[in-house]
């Protein structure tokens, strides 16, 4: 089923054509890749779907409907959640604050409900649930600035799942992780993937993309180059080309 | 108000003996510290709602303190309105200013946000100043205690009436802190644009803080307004929104004691201290370049020489003993 | 009438535009808002008084309150500044205005409660062509001023430090990757910006023929007003809005004869700039 379409797609920041023209679409329970080399414009494509910037052109629906000129609160409750590609966890709060202040999405909206406490049986079950889903359990006290690299993408990942999303954005997840807490963060990624939620992922690591999506799109200055199975978008000559072309 | 009747019903019909028996102990110049004092707790409470909790830097919060102590003072001798009326009507129109201004002053960014809160203190300062309806230079005078029990309160009195209410305020907050409410102001405070991604709508808990923090600052005027009996423009200037200021940083930015700990201890040190009196400005200055420089998070901050001293030789050791 | 109050307002502009020319740059730079920055012009003119009473020669004075002024800039750069950079805009900002507070105590302390007149002897005479007039000292503030502005023209786009100072307001990182020495460059942006704003402190010692501790704070909020009028970091802006602000504040009271705190009228400007273009008249977001 489609979850998100995105038709010719548009950012510019003051004159530079960030994005240009991107059309994909991306579906529940299935993880599709976002690749390109650096400066193609994948993080800004999160950042307009989150709506963190406006678009200057195109579509974006999701489920269905329009989401362009939203506000990132507002779409984040309508199910998209995302993770940064620099990871930006509340740092002075610990882990299951972190994760609290999300499950609190459906609250925000209402001043009443705003105002009751937050240390309510059934939120704190769901939030150690989410801790053990993630495998956070060590560390759950702990404050997200002390925490090392590999638990903080994962926090991320877990704020990002408290907002029961139907889509989630996934910025680099791997970036920075030995190979073993790459091998983990993909796991979950693919436990997510099965319980339903669709997954868009930018990720550099050719192995970790070529193993995990089902679909891959490539963004080259701000373009799609190309769109398809990993085995279609390895042999594409112009993806080869965009990327050898980099190559210093 | 509640704590009215809290306060009315406990008494007895000897009130009055035990009000001047009560002052007869205190003298009327520890007394006037002690409720100026609580007025500064209640001001550094409010400012840490907006610039600690939500993370909003206000220079000019005097403005709100002036906006309660005027509309107080105004009610009362214009419209005959009487203290339990006029205060918490001047702390309403103080919180619906704070709304007003607060909502343009957030799609403005951190730098420009400082200079619009001084800009917002130097207008209102002005409009006292020149408008001849708010009394102009001279001020307003002739603004009494409240009466009760069919007589005026005396300053015992009042000064319990306005602790009573500080502690209730530090009730609220304390609330607030376990609500949703408190864990939205947190993610702002960390990091907005993060926080909206999670669902936060940080223009509106914004405008929360500030409605709260200015609201509670125009009651703490209208509790100045009736004390001192007459106000004047330059109470509550920009050197006001300083001394507020320097109290929260001094104390603890975000902290919940830390402000209450700095309008303690900066409320009294004046009293007691001649040339500290004398230099009060030097001190307050130094005191702002000092702390920022070297103890960012104030008295009761994470890092602070106190919490980390108390750590060290106080917690420390006693857990060790526990263990 | 009409020249005579616009020579008036360029002048007053002119030094609007030394002090708040300095401020922009910091900001530019830095990112801070560098509120001290009113307390080194007062300072520039405290220095400019006792170099005068010492010396007795003007324009030595004027270039002693300057150097004075650059100095005290560097320092309160390198040892309140810098070390701060790293925590959230309002820990420096805090610390400027605390200082500004201080130093406007300390030159009560130090040099008295009392106004200090200049009584400068400039040697430039007065100009006059009819019913209009140039007093000695708007003289001596509109050629200051413009050999200033034209110096700080040709160092920012002529010289390699001036291109890296500018190089550095847009982008200290990739600056400091090309070899710049990048905390030198600071070093000298607050050098020339407190230079300035000690000359302005001297010329309007003169012009007003007064020196007070407080003589900082006006300027300090309507510098401000100027910066953020013309966008923040924004050099051409800034010179631009001090001269609107300054020709404003002459028109309003002297043509028009509104009964107006004159200081209110460039609050009010930047407030009614702000409401169109919420980035000032020049500025970008």
């Amino acid at each position: 089923m489609t979850l998100l379409e995105v038709t010719a797609l548009s950012k510019e920041f003051d004159g530079l054509r960030a994005l240009d023209g991107v059309n994909f679409t991306a579906g529940d329970r299935e993880i599709l890749g976002i690749i390109g080399p650096n400066g193609a414009g994948k993080t800004t494509l999160f950042n307009l779907i989150s709506g963190i910037y406006p678009a200057s052109g195109g579509e974006i629906n999701f489920q269905g409907k329009s989401i362009l000129g939203l506000k990132p609160h507002q779409i984040s409750l309508l199910g998209i959640g995302r993770t940064f590609q620099i990871v930006r966890p509340f740092q002075n709060l610990d882990v299951e604050t972190n994760i609290l202040v999300a499950i609190g999405h459906h609250f925000y909206p209402s001043l009443w409900k705003s105002a009751e406490p937050f240390r309510q049986p059934e939120i704190l079950q769901e939030v150690q649930r989410l801790i053990d889903r993630t495998g956070l359990r060590l560390f759950a006290e702990q404050l997200a600035k002390n925490l090392p690299l590999g638990i903080k993408k994962r926090l991320e990942i877990a704020r990002a799942l408290a907002l029961k999303p139907r889509l989630l954005l996934l910025d680099e997840p791997s970036a920075g992780l030995r190979f073993e807490e790459s091998a983990q963060i993909m796991d979950l990624i693919r436990q997510v993937r099965d319980q339903g939620i669709g997954v868009l992922l930018i990720e550099h690591n050719m192995q970790v993309v070529m193993d995990l999506c089902e679909r891959i799109v490539v963004l080259d200055h701000g373009s799609k180059i190309a769109d398809g199975s990993p085995e279609e978008i390895r042999s594409n000559p112009q993806v080869i080309q965009a990327y050898l072309g980099k190559e210093v | 108000m509640r704590r009215e009747s809290q306060v009315v019903s406990g008494r007895t019909p000897n009130s009055f003996r035990l009000a001047t028996y009560g002052s007869k102990m205190i003298s009327g110049y520890l007394i006037t510290i002690l409720i100026t004092v609580v007025i500064y707790c209640i001001l550094a409470h409010s400012l840490n709602i907006i610039t600690g909790h939500a993370g909003q830097i206000s220079l000019g919060h005097a403005a709100f303190f002036g906006i309660g102590a005027y509309t107080s003072a105004m009610l009362y001798t214009e419209a005959g309105f009487p203290f339990w009326i006029s205060v918490p009507l001047a702390a309403m129109v103080a919180g619906m200013v704070g709304a007003l201004l607060g909502i343009p002053c957030l799609r403005v960014r951190d730098d420009f946000l400082a200079i619009t809160t001084m800009g917002i203190n130097f207008v209102i300062e002005a409009v006292f100043l020149y408008i001849p309806f708010f009394g102009g230079a001279m001020g307003i005078g002739g603004i009494n205690l409240p009466n009760w029990l069919g007589r005026e309160m005396t300053k015992p009195e009042y000064f319990l009436l306005i602790l009573v209410v500080f502690v209730f305020l530090l009730l609220l907050d304390w609330k607030l802190g376990r609500s949703w409410v408190g864990l939205a102001w947190a993610s702002i405070r960390e990091d907005e644009q993060a926080a909206g991604t999670m669902g936060v709508d940080i223009v509106r808990f914004k405008v929360i803080a500030f409605i709260l923090g200015s609201a509670i600052a125009g009651l703490a005027g209208g509790f100045y307004a009736h004390f001192l009996t007459f106000i004047m423009p330059q109470n509550f200037g920009f050197g006001q929104s300083i001394v507020i200021l320097c109290m929260v940083v001094f104390g603890g930015i975000g902290t919940r004691w830390g402000p209450i700990v700095g309008a303690i201890i900066l409320g009294i040190l004046p009293e007691v201290s001649r040339p500290i009196m004398e230099y009060r400005t030097l001190v307050y200055g130094v005191l702002l370049l000092a702390m920022m420089r070297f103890q960012p998070g104030g008295l009761l901050g994470s890092e602070s020489i106190l919490t980390k001293g108390l750590r060290r030789y106080v917690l420390r050791p006693l857990s060790k003993k526990a263990s | 009438m009409l020249w005579q109050q616009l020579a008036n307002g360029i002048a007053i502009g002119s030094v609007y535009a030394l002090i708040s020319l300095g401020l922009t740059m910091v900001y530019g730079i830095l990112r801070i808002l560098h509120i001290a920055h009113a307390g080194i012009y007062a300072l520039g003119a405290y220095i400019g008084w006792f170099s005068f009473r010492l010396i007795g020669d003007f324009w030595l004075s004027l270039f002693i309150g300057m150097a004075g002024a650059a100095v005290a800039g560097i320092l309160i750069e390198r040892f309140l500044y810098a070390p701060l950079l790293h925590l959230p805009r309002i820990a420096p900002l805090i610390v400027s205005i605390g200082l500004f507070i201080a130093m406007e105590e300390a030159f009560r302390i130090v040099a008295g409660p009392h106004t200090l007149t200049y009584n400068a002897r400039i040697g430039l005479g007065d100009f006059s062509m009819g019913s209009f007039r140039l007093t000695e000292t708007q003289i001596l503030i509109l050629l200051v001023t413009l050999i200033i502005l034209l110096f700080l023209w040709a160092f920012l786009t002529k010289t390699r430090t001036g291109l890296a100072m500018r190089a550095c307001a847009q982008d200290a990182e990739t600056t400091s990757s090309f070899g710049v020495n990048v905390g030198a460059i600071i070093a000298v942006n607050f050098l020339i910006g407190s230079a300035m704003a000690g000359a302005a402190g001297v010329l309007i010692g003169v012009y007003d023929n007064q020196v007070w501790p407080t003589m900082g704070s006006i300027p300090a909020y309507k510098a401000l007003a100027i910066v953020v009028l013309g966008g923040l970091g924004n050099i051409p802006g800034t010179v631009l809005a001090s001269i609107i602000v300054g020709l404003a504040e002459t028109f309003v009271i002297g043509v028009l004869a509104i009964p107006f705190p004159r200081d209110a009228v460039a609050f009010i400007a930047m407030i009614l700039v702000l409401m169109f273009k919420p980035y000032g008249l020049l500025g970008k977001a």
